[in-house]
């Protein structure tokens, strides 16, 4: 019990130094520290750390953080909703250019590898007489 | 002076950044005014850092209304009134500057698309700064999920290294007489107290910057973070203990 409320007394020691204690809280702090050496000691160290703390020198943003907060809302209004279609107008251009280059490339390819698969043999045609007697075995026959 | 005016502020925000204001954002709660018996309580300080704040609250309050009807001069004086704190905040939560500036300037363009839901009822700046301890927790998480390590400037000196019991640091920031070299020890030291800030736990992090460095009341710092007094009290203790006991080394 007694432990419980040194625990007490001793959570109130930052407030007690922020004076954000009550008086009868406060009171309770002081006597404390006038019956615990242990307390003063940790007291001291608390204010010499706070003192550390405090004496940190003020941190200044970079002279243009407005510039560039009102750089980062103008790009992302512009990459918002209405204007979208403008940013990727390009790439739409470029992704038809390259397919219809592939496509070209493609069949220039096929035709050049296979010029005889240009036309399809239909079976049902009769092929044409041929036109030199000399290699015909039928027509040279008496 | 011109009055440029936007009217994309007053266009509901797209669904993407509503879920991101909403993660960080939350509604401004009433807060009570002063009671004529705790003015009667203060002491003339006191007194006078109150008719001060009352006044930014007032100017701040101009300023949100003028934003809301989409005039961009306003938010430029917000920005310009509340960069350094903001950004001073996130320096010593993350411990690099490149990291901080991104995170300070992330919180503003969030209460630049988000002033619509500020409904004016607490003040701005427990508001912008809620906003801004928000935006920073989750970095803080996303950068630890991503192993992420802090950039603290140290002086690698070994002397800079040292505890003072073995004659390496110093007490107190900037030495009793000027001059160059207790200026570099101010530095030293300043660096030896960010990388064991760094070290905390954020929750205690975040309170030690709020209270100790950047000077908040408690009760901003309870709207701010949403503690009950009692557990303020007692958590801030233990921050304060904890860097303490970090510190101890160089400490005389």
């Amino acid at each position: 019990m007694a432990e419980q409320k040194t625990a007490e007394a001793e959570a109130l020691m930052s407030a007690y130094l922020d004076e954000q204690l009550a008086p009868e809280e406060a009171a309770r702090v002081e006597k404390m520290l006038a019956e615990s050496p242990e307390a003063r000691e940790e007291m001291s160290g608390l204010q010499k750390m706070l003192n550390l703390v405090k004496g940190l020198p003020e941190v200044e943003a970079p002279p243009d953080f407005y510039e560039k907060v009102a750089k980062k809302i103008r790009r992302r209004r512009y990459l918002r909703g209405e204007n979208l279609w403008l940013l990727t107008l390009p790439f739409q251009v470029l992704s038809v250019v390259l397919i219809l280059v592939v496509a070209v490339t493609y069949m220039l390819l096929h035709l050049d590898s296979n010029p005889s698969g240009q036309l399809e043999k239909d079976p049902t045609v009769v092929p044409p007489p041929a036109e030199n007697p000399a290699q015909d075995p039928a027509a040279a026959s008496p | 002076m011109s009055r440029v005016t936007d009217p994309d502020l007053r266009a509901p925000p797209s669904p993407r950044v509503e879920a991101l204001i909403a993660e960080v954002v939350e509604p401004d709660e009433p807060e009570p005014a002063p009671s004529p018996a705790d003015n009667a309580n203060l002491t003339p300080e006191q007194r006078e850092e109150a008719a001060r704040r009352a006044e930014q609250d007032r100017r701040d309050r101009r300023l949100v209304r003028r934003l809301k009807e989409g005039d961009e001069r306003a938010f430029q004086e917000l920005v310009q009134t509340y960069q350094n704190r903001i950004f001073g905040l996130m320096l010593r939560m993350i411990s690099n500057r490149q990291e901080a500036e991104d995170l300070a300037q992330e919180v503003f363009i969030i209460v630049y698309r988000a002033i619509g839901s500020y409904r004016g009822e607490g003040r701005f700046y427990t508001w912008l700064y809620r906003i801004a301890s928000n935006t920073c927790k989750n970095r803080i998480k996303y950068l630890k999920g991503r192993n992420f390590h802090r950039s603290v400037e140290i002086d690698e000196t070994p002397q800079a290294q040292l505890p003072a019991s073995e004659g390496g640091s110093i007490v107190t920031l900037q030495s009793q007489v000027p001059g160059p070299e207790a200026a570099a020890e101010g530095t030293r030291m300043e660096k030896v107290i960010q990388r064991e800030l760094a070290a905390l736990d954020p929750e205690h992090r975040l309170l030690i910057v709020l209270r100790d460095i950047q000077g908040l009341t408690y009760q901003d710092i309870i709207r701010i973070t949403g503690l009950q007094e009692g557990t303020l009290k007692s958590r801030l203790h233990r921050a304060r203990l904890a860097l303490k006991e970090r510190l101890q080394p160089y400490m005389r």
